[in-house]
């Protein structure tokens, strides 16, 4: 199975005076991937999260979850259980009143035998890093830390791929950090696909893949390098692209910039040949 | 203020009584409240008190907090206590002064009824005290599942109680942010008359409301999403074994109770 997620042609509006959220989206995630879905509120990015695993199921078109077509009612527990999802509030996503019960949440639905679901919550604690707080009460976590053990729910359950909406959007500086560090570390150690959702440019810059909607559309679909290269299409449409690529951009760079290293490199090639021509 | 309420607080531990079987717990507490409205003289209920300190040590939970969990029902248990006093005219008189008549059988009534209802009040503490909600809901819905013939909403209850639990720190949390953002736009909630004040409070409750609301959309979002279809089919983390312990604290209370029946009959009741 390489394919993870197939969208063919996907269109759903919330009413029905045919608003469309997102309109005629197609494209395909692989195994392995690391894809950033960046657009601003109302692109359409949230919905293309929900259509993913069965919570809306698409007007016109299909989407294929692991091969399987989401509207097949018979099958929405085994497209969860491969493809989970985190979202924006770690809160309301937190069902137990101890943390290593409600990891154990999801492996309990799907009717795991106990002792497998013991070692399933303590591996999925310790991959994020929260195994030493499995006894402590949710509620007097921080922001990150809810997050992380809301993320080992998702592990618990064993999914090839896991989507973040927003994950990280009501997180302070500290907890974003711990938490990209997280899923970072999940998609190198356990080649877990990753869909991450967010409007933070230098998050979406971390991915192998970035898809920018605009009004239910994909506006881009490329490596981050080539996407923030259209700086000008990009703030049209109200994002911006991170500090380093509109340094590189301003100076005239030809080289594609992403991180501040890279145009530490470019900065120096351009002083070294004025040098030299000087 | 809100937060000093102990009720449903669980405190982890390693102890006896933390490690007993939550059934057991759950069926000995109800027990042991039953049989403490059984005492009918001072050697009973002595041994009912006795029996409660015993638990109490073996759970090694502070005595700080045991009190603390009697603190809010002190008003209730005076009150109790002075109506017991003047209403029961049983039993010799004591004082005898234009309509008040206290009597032995008065006196004595309310003395039981004060260790009665702070009796209870530790004994229901303890329970969750040294039990994870989860692990109460858990038993609760094991100890109905021979209803499950009639229907099969125990395990949505148990789910309910849960979640409720849950989300009451989270709750509280909000209700003291939407009243500090009221109060910054200036709401007067302190002065006024009662319905006034009672009704200062809307601007509070409608946020909290339809924050909940929202809560509640979302949760079920985020259940859906870690595949939660009833109980059907559901397994558990935690499985629950009677042990030996477990037998033991079974017999304790038993025994209790055999000496409660006992002295009752040995004892003229007082009561």
């Amino acid at each position: 199975m390489d394919t993870i997620l197939e969208f063919k042609n996907v269109s759903f509006s919330y009413d029905d005076d045919g608003n469309k959220a997102v309109s005629n989206l197609s494209f395909t995630i692989k195994k392995g991937e690391f894809v950033a879905v960046l657009g601003h509120n109302g692109s359409g990015k949230s919905t293309l999260a929900k259509l993913s695993n069965a919570i809306l199921i698409p007007d016109e078109g299909q989407v294929l979850a692991m091969g399987i077509d989401t509207a097949d009612e018979t099958r929405t527990l085994e497209i969860r259980q491969h493809i989970g999802m985190v979202f924006q509030n770690p809160d309301n996503q937190i069902v137990a009143t101890i943390v290593e019960e409600d990891v154990a949440f999801g492996p309990e639905n799907l009717g795991v035998p106990p002792e497998e679901i013991r070692i399933r919550v303590d591996k999925a604690l310790k991959a994020v890093g929260m195994y030493d707080f499995r006894d402590h009460e949710p509620h007097k976590l921080s922001g990150g830390q809810k997050q992380r053990v809301a993320i080992a729910g998702i592990i618990a359950m064993q999914p090839d791929c896991i989507v973040l909406d927003e994950a990280t959007a009501m997180l302070d500086p500290n907890g974003r950090k711990e938490v990209i560090k997280t899923i970072k570390y999940l998609h190198e150690e356990y080649g877990i696909t990753v869909v991450f959702i967010t409007h933070y440019m230098d998050e979406a810059a971390l991915a192998d893949r970035i898809i920018v909607m605009n009004d239910g559309e994909i506006l881009f679909d490329d490596h981050p390098l080539e996407v923030f290269h259209h700086g000008k299409e990009l703030r049209e449409v109200g994002l911006d692209v991170p500090q380093a690529t509109e340094f590189a951009i301003a100076l005239n760079m030809k080289r594609k910039v992403l991180t501040t290293e890279d145009a530490l490199e470019g900065l120096i090639g351009i002083l070294e040949k004025g040098s030299s021509e000087g | 203020m809100i937060r000093d309420i102990t009720i449903g607080q669980f405190f982890p531990g390693n102890s006896i009584i933390h490690k007993m079987d939550p059934r057991m717990k759950l069926v000995l507490t109800f027990l042991y409240i039953v049989v403490i409205f059984m005492c009918k003289n001072f050697w009973s209920l002595g041994l009912m008190v006795a029996s409660l300190i015993i638990t109490v040590a073996l759970s090694k939970i502070s005595v700080k907090t045991i009190l603390k969990s009697i603190k809010p029902i002190v008003i209730l248990t005076v009150f109790t206590a002075i109506i017991n006093i003047f209403y029961v005219n049983t039993g010799e008189v004591l004082v005898k002064w234009a309509f008040i008549k206290i009597t032995t059988g008065g006196i004595f009534t309310a003395i039981f009824m004060v260790i009665r209802i702070v009796a209870l009040v530790i004994a229901s503490s303890l329970l969750t005290y040294t039990t994870s909600p989860t692990l109460i809901t858990d038993a609760i819905e094991r100890l109905l599942s021979p209803l499950k013939f009639m229907s099969n909403s125990v395990h949505t209850i148990a789910m309910m109680m849960t979640i409720a639990l849950r989300f009451i720190p989270i709750l509280i949390d909000e209700f003291e942010k939407i009243t500090n953002a009221q109060k910054a736009r200036g709401a007067d909630l302190e002065t006024g008359t009662l319905i006034e004040r009672a009704k200062a409070l809307i601007p509070i409750f409608i946020p909290l409301f339809i924050t909940s609301f929202r809560r509640a959309y979302e949760l079920a979002f985020a259940m859906e999403c870690r595949c939660y279809h009833g109980g059907e089919g559901r397994t558990r983390m935690k499985q629950m074994k009677l042990e030996i312990r477990d037998v033991f604290c079974g017999l304790f209370i038993m025994l209790t109770t055999v000496g409660v029946v006992l002295l009752n009959i040995n004892f003229t009741a007082v009561i």
